[in-house]
């Protein structure tokens, strides 16, 4: 009865029609000679059946709707159970060939993996709006000194002031300032003395992100100037759940500084993490006091942030403040040189420095998934043409050839599907080793997870990778001579079309190695460039301490008291006798001080010319860096001074000198000994006593500028850094090195402990998680290459067994055989390196933003990589290679 | 003829059912069936009762064939199914069960 109904199948309406119609004509007839019968004329009969039987139009009618829509349902649930035996089929076979389905579902599993892991980050860090309202309306500002080429500089509290007042298309503007460890409060009262990394904030920073508080509120305008009841806080999330457990009822309570009492206003929601993961507190600016930093036009501290109106782009932002600027630099004269702004999206800001690095690892991913898809593609081909008589019976057998195909092509879907969730359980392991990997490395690391939209980006990569790999050998094999293979019985089905295919897929697989490979080695060279780079100082064996001495507290002791009496700053003293107290410390080689450690904060910007050179109207005067350092300070660090370094003797009130760098020696006295001469910083002239080797100060990847070291004793500030030399592991130390500080002042809180060897290692983390994993993509590229020449040489091998039978059986040395053999597969091997290079040299520009120390068409490296993948391939095929010499010719030619 | 009775809903499909249920027939026979068994009390039109048949066709109840007719003509014959004739007891119980139960209640 199935088969009676199948054949009824699909059937058009008319067709219905005509059946419904037949059926119906049979029963008017009947009931008509019935009638006729018992005395009806012919024609009464009819009218009087028809008027029986009812509508008729509506019956055919509502039969051919009805057959209609039944026949819909069922192909539908054909289908649907086609392609469930399709996926069961395939399931057997691939248990059936567990090598084979280990193999292809292990490469799919590593590339969706690792394209998800990636994608993640990306997604995370790079594409997901920044998680404010109208995130496209903020931008971040900046003054700018064209004349001087800084134009990305912080802004001053007093300038802020009139850009707020005079503001028209920017809706809100605010400032903040924040240093990661050197802007913090002391939180005092509860235990020990804490240290909260702060960020002071101007009245519009809220109001900027428009972020409501999770509870209570924000800050008043009026709690946020100077003399006004500004003693208020904010806490972020994450220390309103550390230190108080999540308790709305700190609102309004009041915590302890170590300036006094603060008012808790209100507590931010968890997804407010701005500038930075770890901020603890948001402070009025108002509340640091002008002897701390001194509210002034020359002041430049402020980072700025600017919600646009709706419908003010970008121009319009820059426009207004650029113009607002200049009106400011045409009133103060101190504000003459810096007559511009710079506006640049917040989204650019916050991501801007890892952005690059990971298109650049998206892109690397992204070509290991298509070597991945290419290789099972080659995989799949070599299978089907197992499968070649397979298929020539089912079709002779009368299978349809769009049936063959989709059972191709579901055997790759149901791959894929098997490998997408292998690849996502990968890369949940993959996203958390990689966010641990680049700790501290990644902006917005907090909002990086393996969300719906990374899950659904896998899936739907590994769907189209399944169509994309099985597309291919699907459409080879059922376009398969039918006859052909049955009559070869299936054995070399191989036909000279399926081995160019297969020897297609091999080179293109090298040519994606080959691209890989010369972007791992371009990111290795570039990073052994960077860890050979002289940083001018010995970081091994060096730790530091870093704390904020608190000048009021000082100045209200005696011996503080007694040094302002003498014109000194009051914390002197101490700050001398923490680092003498340091210095005897056993195990401590030496110790000094310094404002900005190298890779720890930029110096100041100064001023600076030879007392000679009159600067003219319009020019502007030579920037220089400025750090302040104690005596001791370049030999403890492992610096070479040409001259001498500060003494105890350079004190306030002897003879101001400097020490200067090489770079700024270059700069001002070309081709002279700096030592002795002088500069001008703004008052008279200023003896340089010493000129040390330049020392990167910013970062490993960035030279020295132009740098001047002034003794902290002769211009003194707050900001410390203790640095000791010690004889073995630096770590040991920190515990008696704050110990000794508390020895002296039991509320000095410490900001910061860290190693240099930590703190290069930091510098180099993110170049070095680039070249990990670059170099990782590039090993993947190369063993999937050598799986693809291996796979291809053997099928040769297998191929032209008869062939090679034949020729020992005539003489031919096996080391000829060899020979021929492994030519083949680096002939292939070569062809994939030639285009592969092509594509290097088009593609490893991208990298050229991340490179240091190598050109982006580095020749050396080039050829070194077209070597490697070259001897890659030879190694893969001298495998089959070797089983063809070895061949017994007897037994081939019996075969 | 007595009085004509409405076909109550859900009626006509068990009706066709049981007459279906002594042999093959073509829809005809299934009329004819249908008004002698009640000598004529139920009032069957003809269109509803072919589309109940192709209707109870496509459930899978009935299943049909074009076959030659007792004057040697062609006709469309239905023949019940395993499920029809399980559909038949089924829904035959369930009147009986109902006639009982509102006859119980309409009881003086």
């Amino acid at each position: 009865m199935a088969d009676h109904r199948a054949l009824r199948q699909g059937r058009s309406a008319a067709e219905i029609g005509t059946d419904v119609d037949a059926e119906v004509r049979f029963h008017l007839d009947r009931r008509a000679e019935e009638l006729g019968a018992s005395g009806f004329s012919s024609a009464e009969a009819h009218a009087q059946a028809l008027r029986e039987f009812g509508d008729v139009d509506d019956t055919r009618r509502y039969v051919v709707r009805l057959e209609l829509a039944s026949d819909a349902t069922r192909r539908r649930s054909r289908y649907m159970t086609e392609f469930l035996d399709d996926a069961a089929y395939a399931l057997r076979r691939l248990r059936a060939a567990p090598s084979y389905a280990a193999t292809a579902i292990l490469t799919l599993a590593l590339g969706i993996g690792a394209n998800a892991a990636i994608f993640s980050l990306v997604y995370g860090v790079v594409l997901q709006p920044l998680p404010f309202p109208e995130p496209d309306r903020l931008y971040a500002a900046y003054s700018a000194n064209r004349g001087a080429g800084q134009l990305q500089s912080p802004v001053s509290p007093v300038d802020l002031d009139d850009w707020r007042a005079s503001r028209r298309s920017i809706e809100e503007i605010g400032g903040y300032w924040y240093a990661e460890g050197s802007s913090g409060v002391a939180l005092v009262g509860r235990g020990s003395p804490q240290r909260l990394s702060a960020v002071f904030v101007e009245p519009g920073f809220f109001p900027v992100f428009g972020v409501p508080p999770a509870h209570g509120r924000w800050p008043r305008e009026d709690e946020m100037v100077r003399g006004g009841p500004d003693r208020v806080l904010v806490l972020a999330h994450g220390f309103w759940m550390r230190e108080f457990g999540g308790d709305p009822a700190i609102v309004g309570s009041s915590v302890t500084l170590a300036d006094g009492p603060y008012a808790v206003v209100g507590i931010m929601p968890p997804a407010f993490r701005f500038p930075a993961d770890g901020t603890d507190v948001y402070v009025p600016y108002s509340t640091i006091p002008d002897t701390s930093i001194p509210r002034q036009r020359f002041v430049r501290v402020l980072e700025v942030v600017a919600r646009a109106r709706p419908g003010v782009g970008e121009d319009g932002v820059r426009a207004e403040l650029a113009a607002i600027t200049a009106r400011l630099a045409q009133e103060h004269s101190g504000n003459r040189p810096w007559d511009s702004a710079t506006v640049v999206r917040l989204a650019e800001v916050i991501s801007g420095p890892v952005r690059r690095g990971l298109f650049v690892l998206f892109g690397g991913v992204g070509l290991v998934l298509l070597m991945a898809c290419v290789n099972i593609a080659g995989l799949q081909l070599a299978r089907a043409l197992g499968r070649g008589r397979e298929m020539a019976v089912r079709l002779a057998l009368g299978a349809r050839r769009g049936r063959l195909l989709r059972q191709l092509l579901t055997e790759s879907l149901v791959l894929s599907v098997i490998g997408g969730l292998a690849g996502i359980a990968l890369a949940k392991v993959l996203v958390s080793g990689l966010l641990a990997l680049s700790a501290g490395q990644l902006p917005r690391a907090a909002e990086v997870s393996l969300d719906a939209a990374v899950v659904a980006f896998t899936f739907g990569l590994s769907l189209v990778a399944g169509l994309l790999f099985g597309l291919a050998p699907a459409w080879r094999t059922s376009t398969e001579d039918a006859q052909a293979a049955l009559r070869e019985g299936g054995r070399s089905v191989a036909g000279t079309g399926h081995r160019r295919l297969r020897v297609a897929f091999v080179v293109a697989e090298i040519a994606v190695a080959m691209v890989l490979v010369v972007g791992a080695g371009l990111m290795g060279r570039s990073f052994l460039a960077l860890t050979d780079v002289d940083l001018g100082f010995r970081p091994e064996g060096l730790v530091a301490v870093q704390f904020t001495i608190d000048s009021d507290r000082h100045a209200a002791t005696p011996a503080g008291a007694a040094a302002a009496a003498e014109g000194a700053r009051p914390y002197v003293g101490y700050y001398q006798q923490v680092i003498e107290a340091v210095r005897r410390l056993p195990g401590v080689v030496s110790a000094a001080a310094v404002k900005d450690p190298p890779f720890r904060g930029n110096g100041e910007r100064i001023n600076v010319r030879r007392p000679e050179r009159v600067i003219a109207a319009g020019e502007s005067t030579p920037v220089a860096t400025a750090i302040h350092v104690s005596d001791g300070y370049f030999s403890t660090i492992g610096a070479r001074v040409d001259g001498r370094e500060f003494t105890a003797r350079d004190r306030a009130g002897a003879p101001f000198v400097l020490v200067v760098n090489e770079a700024l020696a270059r700069e001002h006295f070309p081709g002279e000994r700096a030592v002795g001469r002088s500069l001008v910083l703004g008052g008279g002239p200023i003896e340089i006593v010493g000129v040390v080797n330049d020392i990167r100060q910013v970062a490993v990847a960035e030279p020295a500028r132009p740098t001047l070291y002034i003794h902290n004793l002769q211009n003194t500030r707050v900001k410390t850094t203790i640095v000791a030399r010690t004889t073995g592991d630096p770590a040991r130390l920190v515990g008696p090195i704050r110990e000794a500080i508390w020895a002296i002042d039991p509320l000095q809180p410490i900001t910061d402990v860290f190693t240099f060897d930590q703190s290069v290692g930091r510098a180099l983390a993110r170049p070095r998680l680039l070249v990990v994993l670059l170099g990782a993509f590039g090993l993947v590229g190369l063993a999937l290459g050598a799986v693809g020449v291996y796979g291809i040489v053997s099928a040769i091998v297998g191929e032209r067994r008869r062939e090679i039978g034949v020729r020992l059986a005539l003489g031919a040395r096996p080391s000829d055989v060899l020979l021929m053999m492994v030519r083949r597969g680096v002939a292939l091997a070569a062809a994939g390196v030639l285009i592969g290079l092509a594509g290097a040299a088009g593609l490893s520009r991208f990298l050229a933003s991340v490179l240091y120390g190598v050109e982006p068409l580095d020749a050396a490296t080039f050829a070194g990589m077209a070597a490697v993948l070259l001897a890659v391939a030879v190694a893969a095929s001298s495998i089959p290679a070797r089983r063809a010499a070895r061949l017994d010719p007897v037994e081939t030619l019996r075969e | 003829m007595g009085e004509r009775l409405e076909l109550l809903q859900g009626t006509l499909d068990v009706l066709i059912l049981r007459a279906l249920s002594e042999g093959s027939r073509h829809g005809y026979a299934v009329s004819r069936w249908v008004r002698e068994r009640t000598d004529g009390a139920l009032q069957i039109e003809d269109a509803p009762l072919y589309k109940a048949l192709r209707r109870l066709e496509l459930a899978g109840a009935v299943e049909a064939e074009w076959g030659a007719s007792e004057n040697n003509r062609r006709a469309r014959y239905y023949r019940l199914t395993a499920s029809g004739r399980r559909q038949l007891k089924a829904d035959a119980s369930t009147w009986e069960r109902y006639a009982a139960a509102v006859a119980d209640v309409l009881r003086p």
